[in-house]
Order: C-alpha cells, then structure tokens, then sequence
C-alpha cells in the first residue's frame, strides 16, 4: 500500500463522514460543515479520476458559492435557538430502507458482475477535450444550461422583489 | 500490474451510493427545509460522481461525462439559488421554515 492509496483512503474515509455529518448532526451549522468536507472529498476523487478540472470546477462551484449561499439562507432564515426535532415515521423509515435495500441488491450484483472486466483504461481526456465536447456534440445542452441559469436568477430576483411578507 | 485501490470502477460507485443514501435519508429525515436542501446537494454529488467515474473507466475515449457533470453542477447552482429564495420567502410569510406544516403557497 502505498503513498496514493493511503491519501486515497483517507479521502473516502472524509467524503462518508461528511455525509453522515451532513444528514444526522443537530445543529444546521455543523450540517453545513459536514457538506463542505463531503464536497472537498468528492473534490480529491475527481483529482483520483484523472479530471483536476472538474476538482477545481467543484470547489469554485459547490464550496465557494452554493455553500456560501446557504450559509446567508441560514443566517437570514434560520432560527438557531430553536431548533426543531426531527421526525421520521415508519412508513418514510420503510420507504428509504427498501430503497437502500434495492440499491445495494443491484449494486451488489453489478460488482459480481463486472469485476474483473474495467480495469484502467489509459485516460488523457483534459480541460481541452471537455471544451471540445461542448462545443461539438453538446452545443444544445451547454446552450440550455445558460438559459437556465438566466432564468433562475430572474425568477430568484423577481421571488425576492415581488414578495410582500407578513412579519 | 501492481493492484491499485484507485484503480477500480466499483469503489467510486460505492461512494457515490453511500452518498445518494445518505442525501435520501436525510430529504425524509429532516426537518427544516435548508437541512433537505443540504441533502439535495449530497445526491447531486453522488449523480456527478458516478458520471464521472464511468466516463473514466467504461468509456475513456470521449469527455461527454465530465462535461455532463459540469451541467449538474451548474443544474445544483441554479436549484440552490430558487430554493434559497423560496426557503426565505417562507420564512417571511410564516416566521418558520419547517416542512412539515406548510400548507397553503397562494399570494
């Protein structure tokens, strides 16, 4: 085992931490800490994938701006002195575990399946050959994906603008 | 070729699964409307990673996955913004934010 699986290890080892942090701490605040870790994991793994563009494309994206977002969603939002208990019931509780069960079930067989068929193809693919497929095959979806955004801040702004509450 | 842990499709995918199960367990576990909108970004992150993953190890010959896990970045920005507006907008109409009890969206 060497250098690069250690840091490997420890990376996953964040990534499921965080998560877990994410979804069962008390306090919203150290939920928001948790997702942080989880993305910078998930960060390290796309750097593992041979793809540092889309590392770097994470932490500007998720921890620099979504994360920040929500971070002024909770201090203008959140009540932290009250925090509310959470609830679950049987029926939801059954739900998500059928639904873990289903998954792991068909991940379980497509490992025995597949094992020993993907190795480590060589990987070249760059910043260069993703700007390539934007530009070539994927010039509706790239175009579609900056409407959106146009539209969502416009529909974020007139939400914000149009909205007469009640205190 | 010496075994490498990295190396392999699966423990990327096991990752990526953990991280769905726990974004649906904590959409059906939370409370307030921010906690299932943290939980919304752990499954977006899942989905990235999974394309990611199989564009490297199934079919490294062209970069459709990368770029389609820049469009779900970019799908997970918009969505936190609308949400985060929604989520304040709630809060001033009914001085709360939690799921469970908001019934009525109209004016």
């Amino acid at each position: 085992m060497n250098v690069g699986e250690i840091v490997f290890l420890f990376i996953i080892l964040a990534t499921m931490c965080g998560a877990a942090m994410a979804v069962f701490s008390a306090s919203i605040v150290y939920a928001l800490v948790g997702l942080v870790v989880a993305m910078f994991g998930v960060a390290g793994l796309y750097i593992y994938l041979n793809s540092p563009f889309l590392a770097m494309m994470q932490i500007l994206i998720y921890v620099g701006a979504i994360t920040v977002l929500i971070a002024f969603a909770i201090m203008l939002a959140g009540p932290l002195y009250r925090r509310p208990s959470e609830w679950t019931t049987p029926g939801k509780f059954s739900v998500a575990l059928g639904v873990a069960l289903i998954s792991l079930f068909l991940f379980v067989r497509f490992v025995v399946e597949t094992f020993p068929k993907y190795g480590a193809p060589h990987f070249i693919m760059g910043t260069k050959d993703i700007g390539l497929a934007f530009v070539n095959e994927l010039l509706l979806p790239f175009e579609l994906i900056s409407l959106l955004i146009v539209v969502g801040i416009l529909g974020a702004i007139m939400l914000a603008i149009f909205s007469r509450g009640r205190r | 070729m010496s075994f490498l842990l990295y190396n392999y499709l699966h423990i990327y995918l096991f990752v990526a699964l953990f991280l769905l199960f726990c974004g649906i367990a904590g959409v059906l576990y939370r409370r307030t409307l921010i906690g299932m909108l943290v939980s919304m970004e752990l499954i977006m992150n899942g989905a990235g990673l999974n394309l990611a993953a199989f564009n490297r190890f199934v079919s490294p010959d062209n970069a459709s996955g990368l770029a389609f896990t820049l469009i779900i970045m970019g799908i997970a920005a918009v969505e936190a913004a609308l949400a985060l507006s929604l989520i304040i907008l709630i809060f001033r109409k009914y001085s709360h934010i939690e799921g469970g009890n908001l019934e009525e969206m109209k004016d």
